[in-house]
């Protein structure tokens, strides 16, 4: 076993979402660097313009020439030009598209992952990751095929000389401060519920659903829908505005469009824009009501104004609960017509439980733990306290007040179990990787049953 | 997952001397300064003249406000059905809210390593908070045991 330094192992930590890679040095309270995952990308056809965006422009072509990029997998015969970072697909570009390799919570495609890593670990935190252990996070429903590579990623693409992959839900309950938990992660595109026990998770009783991206395209619906007092909202992005008039609430928006960059629009980057917009209306006005829902309660709460960057406005009133309440109840009809609709948080819930182990279903419901940023939606802690109170009178959440725990708390976990002195025996070296290699893949499958 | 800390030789051997010898009453265990052990920081002599309660009451009241611990503590009650008196060895996992976050995590993935070695805990509490750990939902807990 090699000694890395004693206690003094500055490893980094690396948390990789749908939304955004988070990264920073263990020990540390939150990640010093956090970029989005998505990522632009031109298939390129001559080196011309935007040399000035020095920082989204380091990663440049060569990184991921030779395989497939992005979801819609560019040729592989053309030459690909990556956008990664703060200014990566929130800049607009002729002709961009827009990439993320997350889906459902796991890496889909692994092409860009080395080049979105190293943008977040060189060009953000400006380390070299040949010199720290690096601890990488995943989601409890990983495969080993996916942590394999991302082993090969990090020793044979980094150099790194230690390597570790620590569950979410495991590192989020240890947080917490319980070794057994049923931890409650609602993310950017996946809403989870695991049960872990003494530090590992009960395979058996993991439930998870893509109800974050229901919610998501719900609201996407619901405000590109005309009612009876407005017409269909336009999600048009301010990259693409150039300029625009206050006009009172619910009145046509007068803006000018850019014509010139219009053309230039790709529908993944519509596609990604349209998101963005829909994501920033939940964040701002989106809540839950803690009471389940009753129409005429509803149309009390306060109204909340929200200006959208064609300068249209309106106060939504019973829309904006509407949209939490999809984390709790479908529709009957919907339930109907579709039969795959993601399950709603007191489903997963239930199916979880009902997997556990009924010794255990006590001292998970009095240890639930809940996090990630989805969970930060106002109203929503509340409304889960009132749902479960109902049919468990013994159970307790605990929620970190802070949001920076709540949000990053894989992250944060990792960073305190990374920062251990006495961690370091756990660490897989880079040796032992290269001695073990064809071993490795049983090796990490056995840790299927540990982690 | 765990975070490769060990427990102390001593921390075992405090815990066989209470289940074996009845030797003490209860044990607070707590990690070491540098977090590399989990160490004893308190052991007590059993006495029977004492109250059962008046015991657990002391064993609570040392367990910090805003920092984790682990407890083992002899149980002595009376069962409900009448049926005479019992005896439960209960672990306690005490991690408040109130403490920092890097704390809680230290003690929660290092709690197996001492855990393992305790053979022969009948009951397991995991007490955030004081209400948890109240001697009533501990009684009622070891009640619950047959």
């Amino acid at each position: 076993m090699v000694n890395y330094g004693g206690d003094e192992v500055s490893a980094l930590v690396l948390d990789i979402g749908t939304s955004s890679i988070r990264a920073g040095y263990a020990g540390d309270d939150a990640p010093k660097a956090i970029i989005p995952t998505s990522f632009g990308y031109t298939e390129d056809v001559n080196e011309e313009a935007d040399v000035s965006m020095t920082d989204a422009n380091k990663e440049s072509e060569g990184t991921a020439g030779d395989a497939s990029v992005g979801a819609n997998a560019p040729s592989s015969s053309k030459k690909v030009k990556l956008y990664i970072g703060q200014h990566g697909p929130s800049l607009f570009r002729p002709n961009m598209q827009v990439g993320n390799p997350i889906s459902n919570g796991l890496v889909e495609d692994f092409a860009p992952i080395p080049a979105l890593v190293r943008n977040v670990l060189e060009d953000n935190l400006r380390c070299n990751p040949a010199e720290h252990p690096i601890l990488v996070t995943e989601q409890a429903w990983n495969t080993a095929d996916r942590r394999e590579r991302m082993a090969e990623i990090m020793f044979e693409e980094f150099q790194a000389p230690a390597f570790y992959i620590a569950n979410t839900g495991v590192l989020n309950a240890f947080a917490a401060g319980k070794g057994t938990a049923l931890v409650i992660d609602i993310g950017h595109s996946e809403a989870s519920v695991t049960p872990v026990v003494d530090g590992f998770v009960l395979r058996k009783g993991l439930a998870h659903s893509s109800l974050p991206q229901f919610v998501r395209a719900h609201a996407k619906h619901m405000l590109s829908t005309p009612t009876q007092s407005r017409q269909a909202i336009q999600l048009l992005p301010h990259q693409l505005i150039a300029n625009k008039r206050p006009v009172a609430d619910t009145v046509q928006p007068i803006f000018t469009l850019r014509e010139d960059r219009v053309a230039a629009v790709t529908p993944t980057w519509r596609q990604w824009y349209e998101d963005h917009e829909v994501d920033e209306w939940i964040m701002s006005v989106a809540a839950v009501v803690d009471q389940g829902w009753n129409e005429q309660l509803v149309a009390q709460r306060p109204q909340r104004p929200y200006e959208f960057p064609t300068g249209y406005n309106q106060w939504f009133g019973v829309e904006r609960f509407m949209v939490g309440e999809q984390y709790f109840t479908h529709a009957p009809g919907l339930v109907q017509s579709n039969p795959n609709i993601p399950k709603t948080i007191p489903n997963l819930i239930a199916q979880s439980l009902s997997a556990s182990d009924p010794d255990l279903r006590a001292v998970l419901l009095s240890n639930i733990v809940l996090c990630g940023g989805g969970s930060l939606l106002a109203g929503l802690g509340d409304r889960l306290h009132n749902e479960l109170a109902r049919n468990f009178p013994h159970m307790k959440i605990h929620a970190p007040g802070n949001p920076t725990e709540r949000r990053y708390g894989g992250w944060l976990g990792g960073s305190i179990l990374a920062s251990l002195g006495t961690f370091h025996q756990l660490w897989i070296s880079r040796e032992e990787w290269q001695a073990y290699y064809i071993p490795f893949s049983l090796y990490f499958r056995n840790m299927d049953g540990l982690s | 997952m765990a975070s490769g800390v060990q427990a102390d030789e001593d921390c075992v051997k405090a815990f066989n001397d209470l289940k074996l010898q009845r030797q003490y009453k209860y044990i607070v265990y707590a990690l070491s300064p540098d977090n590399k052990s989990i160490v004893v920081s308190e052991k007590v002599q059993q006495d029977s003249s004492k109250p059962n309660r008046e015991f657990y009451d002391e064993f609570v009241a040392k367990l910090p406000t805003d920092e984790p611990r682990y407890g083992i503590f002899d149980f002595e009650f009376e069962k409900e059905d009448g049926s005479g008196k019992r005896n439960r060895i209960v672990f306690v996992n005490w991690a408040p809210d109130t403490s920092g976050i890097k704390k809680k995590m230290v003690y929660s993935s290092s709690k197996d390593a001492l855990r393992r070695g305790l053979v022969g805990v009948q009951v397991d509490v995991q007490a955030t908070d004081p209400d948890e750990a109240s001697y009533e939902n501990v009684l009622e807990k070891c009640d619950r045991l047959r």
